[in-house]
């Protein structure tokens, strides 16, 4: 690769190095470092199945050049539960039979979770605009939004880490 | 069987894959990359219609990275059908893994294996291809003009089976039918109806776009990982393409991202098995998502007329129906889509008169396939757009004037004995039937007494009601088989192999829940793996609504038979006899509660202890009938009449699919079947610049609902008990999709009086259509 | 798009230095989602994220936006004479609102950008700063492709949108066929009131035509003339004549004349509402 570059930035809380191509979107880099939890979907920011917290905030790691990430704090889905303690949300979707294929639920996390930080008990209203970048084709979005207004009633994730 | 008795079927277990799926952990095709693997990119066609008059890759070949080129002139020439179904296929053979004719575009030209993804793109420029552009077909009505080009031109284009296939004037399929008398039904009618209707072009678009990899075992066999609904059919297709044995190949389908019939179709199998022959290296193709709008399969445009006639007292007199559908380039599911038109929809209300005549095109434009609905969708457009006319002609609720006529219970239809795939179809009367019931709650549901008729209405914004009926299918009868095997373990656990392919839908949750059920243990006991051509037994695969009604009942049989294994070491172990014991929630015991076993200690015991075999037994299904599940849908929306912009309001779906074996996961199949139906009502279309090039290939702009545009959706279950399906379960995955655009015409009509028979209903339509009133 | 280098510089002096010394070959990165819309090549990304031109402030009579403040940021922030949040929500989706910036939005202009259009209704400023800063109007920005207006090195550094006061009234609308689908047809309109008359009217339109633009046939036919619908109504009929619509996703020019003509009727309607404080 020409032009590669070594980029700081981290990782579910780890701070890691990665050599890059100017060119390389984020998608790509995590998805080569074995984060495959991040799906590509579409490539071009529509479906959602990319998505990653960016200093807080849903990016899709899919347009995202990768050097836009340095110095930032990523999270990606690898970083938000597993089998033994899984997070409310992966709970609740799972509970609720909200997830059909299951592409897109790591991206409906992400999304979910980073709304729940910045505004815990959401109106309806705003937990629509929050999870509108990520499309789902499988289940008509009801159960998973069961299982949101399940884990905002139970108030399990508010500023959630 | 009282459903109430069941231990694990009809409960809403979680579905066994669903936390990992939530948590990210590797599952998809695309998540088991090989590092070392090679990277493809396929040259697409700019053309719709043109030879390739000559092709050079030997500068692409010399390309950095680059370790093979294939193209028409180093590939075997077979005639094959990329559809996976049945064998030998009601489908002509007319698709080449390359060939010297692009009839598309986004037809391959020639496929690029390189080390990275740049490199292979790289090398696609430097393949020099000189076309001779022919005239595109780009209608079903310029593939049947007289002196149209012929698409299919070939001489080895054939197909298998003794049906009319006509090559040479565009024609891919024509079927026909005639019960009683058309002419005479509507002479004997009081109004007479002559409607055409046509639906678009539209996609399954699964956020996973198409996907495969291959790379050679220790032994060098192929293995393919791949995205697909048809891993038995996959595995038959690329040894016929590649011409080497079935025993050479392996299908593993893993987790998929969303299938829709979409992946019923080998499209990128046969190329990456072919690359990793050549190149001895793991190869990984996947569709980026614009070539999976133009290269992937897409729901057929059909053309349907309907000739019927009603009595002043509701009874329909003749019921006809001609369909013609453009199958676009490649005719792999032409036949069975235009006789789903007819064999879904004609039966569902009674007529004396029926007849049906389907005619399928070829044209230069995208591949259209297996689409979940599968023409039911586009022909439950017409006719319960119809039914609504001729209730309101009548004078009659458009509930009522339903009621008064559908199929019940008991009752057969001709249409089945006529139409079936390819030949002649399988005489049914309707077991189960709670449709009567779906009409009734979902009328309640959305509260269908407030209707007004359309002419009360006034102002710029106009809410209206609208209903209809749906019926479909559960598995091609006397065609499709599935099979399974259990095998039992020291801890009371079960191995579940099945060929069935779970696509997201859960279906490895519903089956496992049978097989759980029928050996007397807790869904926590079995281990569910399908979809391995090495390890699991045969299935067709995800199509037809087959998986639930079909599989199911394979795993209920071999569940059965387990049970009786484990009673008859029981029966050993205790000295009792077989008929005194039962299973129950993992335990073998006496009738009169004396004696109990663990089913850890009956494994062990059989495995290790006394006349020692394998607990295990497999059972395959065939089904003589295809038990319709049955739907009333209801919408409520509102038309702005300025605009003609139609905003769906709330829907309600009640379904009849016999006892649902997992009711939260049946919920939603269809609430998710809904939602794509309204897309495809009013948002999703493709469109085509003049040269049948789609303009509109991405997912922002093709339209596909999110949560912020989504209306709520109801769904209810509505139990009957089928009799042959297990536990009483028909289909639910299908039946659903098809409800949004008939019931939104209705609802559009109800608050405008403007009738839309064109689709989807873009604003525009709909104004034009307020504008002609 | 390939990027063939990328810097992330330390401040905005630095990079502004690293765009003009790389002139032609050098392009400012902050959100950079429209990126795949440009069919551009062998560039060098100059990250412009970090240079502190994120935030909004109010001023006077003014709200002083940072050119790389996110969409999100200006869905988020509420004050009474506020409205970009309105045209934010309507921005996208939620991914790209947090990282798309309003710079991006209005420096290279497609017909579908939304932002043009209420910057031009509400009579913006907009900053742009080489070595020393250049206020431009919001007319003579966006008359024409605004990347005209830019040397190597200089940059969009702020937009200063006066604050919405008693009496006038701000109407903005967006026709999709979906909330996240590029617009079909976008107007934005500024009316102020005074004793039953429209006093002041700016009104400008995109999507359904060319560019954005200010619809100034339409404002001429309002100005001075009675706060009504019939006003309204007139003015819309008398003054979009000329205008050449264009139709997209398979609309027809007929029908999106049409619908431009409902689109600035409600959107000057909701206007006039707020402007006589309802």
């Amino acid at each position: 690769m020409k032009n590669t570059r070594h980029l700081s930035f981290s990782v579910n809380g780890e701070a890691k190095e990665f050599l890059v191509a100017p060119d390389e979107k984020l998608l790509d880099l995590l998805r080569r470092e074995g984060l495959t939890g991040t799906k590509h979907g579409c490539g071009t920011g529509s479906c959602g199945s990319c998505t990653v917290i960016m200093d807080g905030k849903t990016v899709y790691s899919c347009i995202l050049y990768a050097f836009q990430a340095e110095g930032r704090a990523i999270e990606t889905i690898e970083g938000v539960g597993d089998f033994d303690n899984p997070h409310p949300l992966q709970t609740a979707l799972v509970e609720e039979g909200a997830v059909q294929c299951g592409f897109c639920i790591p991206g409906i996390v992400l999304s979910a979770k980073a709304l729940l930080a910045e505004i815990p008990q959401p109106t309806d209203a705003e937990l629509k605009v929050y999870m509108d970048g990520n499309l789902c084709r499988c289940t008509g979005y009801e159960k998973i939004e069961v299982a949101l207004h399940k884990v905002i009633a139970a108030g399990s994730c508010g500023g959630a880490k | 069987m009282n459903v109430k008795d069941l231990k694990v079927v009809n409960k809403s277990v979680v579905k066994i894959d669903s936390m990992s799926l939530a948590l990210g952990k590797p599952s998809y095709v695309a998540d088991f990359k090989p590092a070392d693997t090679l990277y493809v990119k396929m040259l697409w066609s700019p053309h719709a219609h043109a030879r390739i008059v000559s092709i050079d890759i030997s500068a692409a070949e010399k390309m950095p990275g680059v370790k093979a080129v294939l193209y028409h002139g180093n590939v075997p020439r077979v005639a094959h059908c990329t559809a996976g179904q049945g064998y030998p296929e009601p489908s002509p053979y007319d698709t080449f893994m390359f060939d010297t004719k692009v009839r598309y575009v986004g037809d391959r030209v020639a496929a690029v294996a390189a080390e990275t993804l740049e490199q292979a793109e790289a090398a696609l420029k430097a393949i020099k291809v000189e076309y001779e552009v022919l005239k595109p077909v780009l209608s079903i009505d310029e593939a049947f003009a007289e002196g149209a080009p012929i698409i299919h031109d070939e001489p080895d284009a054939t197909i298998p089976i003794p049906v009319p296939y006509e090559p040479l004037k565009n024609l891919v399929a024509h079927i026909s039918m005639e019960v009683g008398s058309l002419d005479k039904g509507l002479a004997e009618a009081d109004f007479q109806f002559d409607r055409t209707y046509e639906t678009q072009y539209a996609q399954h678009t699964p956020i996973e776009a198409y996907v495969a990899q291959a790379y050679l075992d220790p032994r060098g066999r192929i293995v393919i990982v791949t995205s697909t609904q048809v891993p038995f059919h996959c595995r038959r297709i690329v040894a016929q393409c590649l011409q080497i044995p079935v025993q050479q190949i392996r299908v593993i389908k893993p987790r998929i991202g969303g299938g829709f019939g979409s992946k019923q179709e080998v499209l990128l199998e046969d190329v990456v098995a072919m690359l990793t022959l050549r190149t001895k290296r793991p190869v990984f193709w996947e569709f980026t998502r614009e070539e999976n709008f133009r290269t992937g399969r897409t729901r057929h445009p059909i053309r349907i007329r309907l000739r019927m006639g009603v009595k002043k007292d509701g009874r329909i007199t003749a019921f006809g129906m001609e369909a013609t559908s453009n199958t676009g380039a490649y005719g792999g599911h032409g036949l069975t889509v235009i006789g789903c038109c007819g064999s879904k929809v004609l039966p569902l209300y009674r007529a004396d008169n029926i007849a049906f005549l389907g005619k399928v095109a070829y044209t230069n434009m995208p591949v259209s396939g297996a689409y979940r609905g599968f023409g039911a969708t586009q022909a439950f457009f017409a006719a319960e757009s119809l039914m609504d006319e001729m209730a309101e002609a009548i004078g009659m609720d458009p509930v009522e004037f339903r009621k008064l006529n559908h199929i019940r219970s008991g009752e057969g239809s001709p249409v089945f004995e006529a139409l079936g795939e390819g030949k002649k179809g399988v005489p049914m009367t309707i077991g189960s039937c709670a449709l009567a019931d779906c009409i009734a709650i979902g009328a309640k549901e959305i509260d269908w007494s407030r209707r007004t008729p359309w002419r009360s209405k006034t102002g710029r914004y106009r809410r209206g009601l609208g209903m209809c009926c749906l019926m479909q299918g559960s598995s091609v009868p006397e065609v499709d088989m599935g099979a399974a095997s259990i095998k039992m373990n020291e801890d009371g656990s079960f191995n579940l192999l099945i060929g069935a392919t779970d696509l997201g839908t859960g279906s490895d949750t519903v089956l496992g829940q049978i097989a759980a059920e029928a050996i007397g243990t807790t869904i926590d006991k079995m281990i569910v793996y399908s979809s391995d051509t090495d390890f699991t037994p045969f299935d067709v695969g995800a199509y037809a609504s087959s998986t639930t009604y079909l599989s199911g009942e394979a795993a209920r049989k071999a569940g059965a038979k387990v049970k009786l294994q484990i009673l008859n070491t029981a029966a050993e172990m205790l000295h009792l006899p077989v008929s005194e014991l039962d299973t129950a929630e993992g335990w073998a015991f006496s009738q009169d509660g004396q004696h109990k076993l663990s089913f850890s200690e009956i494994s062990l015991y059989s495995l290790y202890q006394k006349n020692q075999y394998q607990i295990m037994d497999t059972a395959s299904h065939i089904t003589h009938k295809s038990p319709p599940p049955f739907s009333a849908h209801y919408v409520e929306i509102e038309v702005d009449t300025w605009t003609g912009a139609v905003q769906v309001l709330n829907y309600v779906a009640a379904v009849d699919c016999g006892t649902a074996i997992n009711p939260k996961l049946a919920e939603g199949q269809t609430e998710g079947g809904v939602l794509n139906g309204i897309s495809y009502a009013l948002t999703e279309e493709y469109l085509f610049n003049a040269k049948g090039k789609m303009i509109n290939a991405n997912l922002t702009d093709y339209h596909i609902f999110s949560m912020r545009d989504k209306p709520p959706i109801k769904a209810i279950l509505v139990p009957s008990y089928e009799e042959t399906g297990p536990y009483g379960a028909k289909s639910v995955s299908e039946i659903c999709i098809n409800g949004a655009m008939p019931a939104i015409a209705n609802a559009i009509h109800n608050a405008t009086g403007a009738r839309l028979y064109t689709t989807p209903f873009t604003p525009e339509k709909v104004w034009r259509a307020i504008q002609a009133l | 798009m390939k990027l063939n280098e990328f810097i992330i510089p330390e401040d905005l002096k630095s990079a502004q230095s690293a765009l003009e010394k790389l002139g032609e070959k050098g392009f400012a990165v902050a959100g950079g989602t429209s990126l795949h819309f440009l069919g551009i090549v062998e560039k060098t990304a100059v990250d412009i994220s970090h240079l502190g031109l994120s935030g909004i402030q109010k001023q006077g009579g003014a709200y002083l936006i940072g050119a790389t403040t996110s969409l999100g940021d200006l869905m988020k922030f509420k004050d009474q004479g506020w409205v970009l949040d309105q045209v934010a929500l309507h921005t996208s989706t939620q991914q790209i609102r947090n990282i798309s910036t309003l710079g991006g939005n209005i420096v290279r202009v497609f017909p579908w950008n939304d932002f043009p259009v209420a910057l031009l209704a509400l009579d913006a400023t907009l900053y742009i700063e080489g070595v020393a800063e250049k206020a431009y109007s919001s007319d003579d920005y966006f008359n024409g492709q605004p990347i005209r207006l830019f040397q190597p090195g200089q940059l969009l550094t702020r937009v200063e949108v006066p604050v919405l006061k008693p009496g006038q009234g701000f109407g903005y609308h967006k026709e999709v066929r979906l909330h996240a689908g590029f617009s079909l047809m976008t107007a934005a309109a500024v009316i102020t009131v005074k004793s039953g008359r429209i006093d002041g009217i700016r009104v400008a339109a995109s999507a359904g035509i060319a560019l954005p633009a200010r619809l100034t046939l339409v404002e001429a036919a309002l100005g001075g003339q009675a706060a009504d619908a019939a006003s309204l109504q007139q003015a819309v009929a008398n003054g979009t004549a000329a205008l050449a619509w264009k139709g997209k996703e398979g609309m027809s020019d007929e029908y999106a004349a049409h619908l431009g003509r409902v689109v600035l009727m409600d959107v000057l309607s909701a206007a006039l509402l707020q402007a006589q404080g309802e």
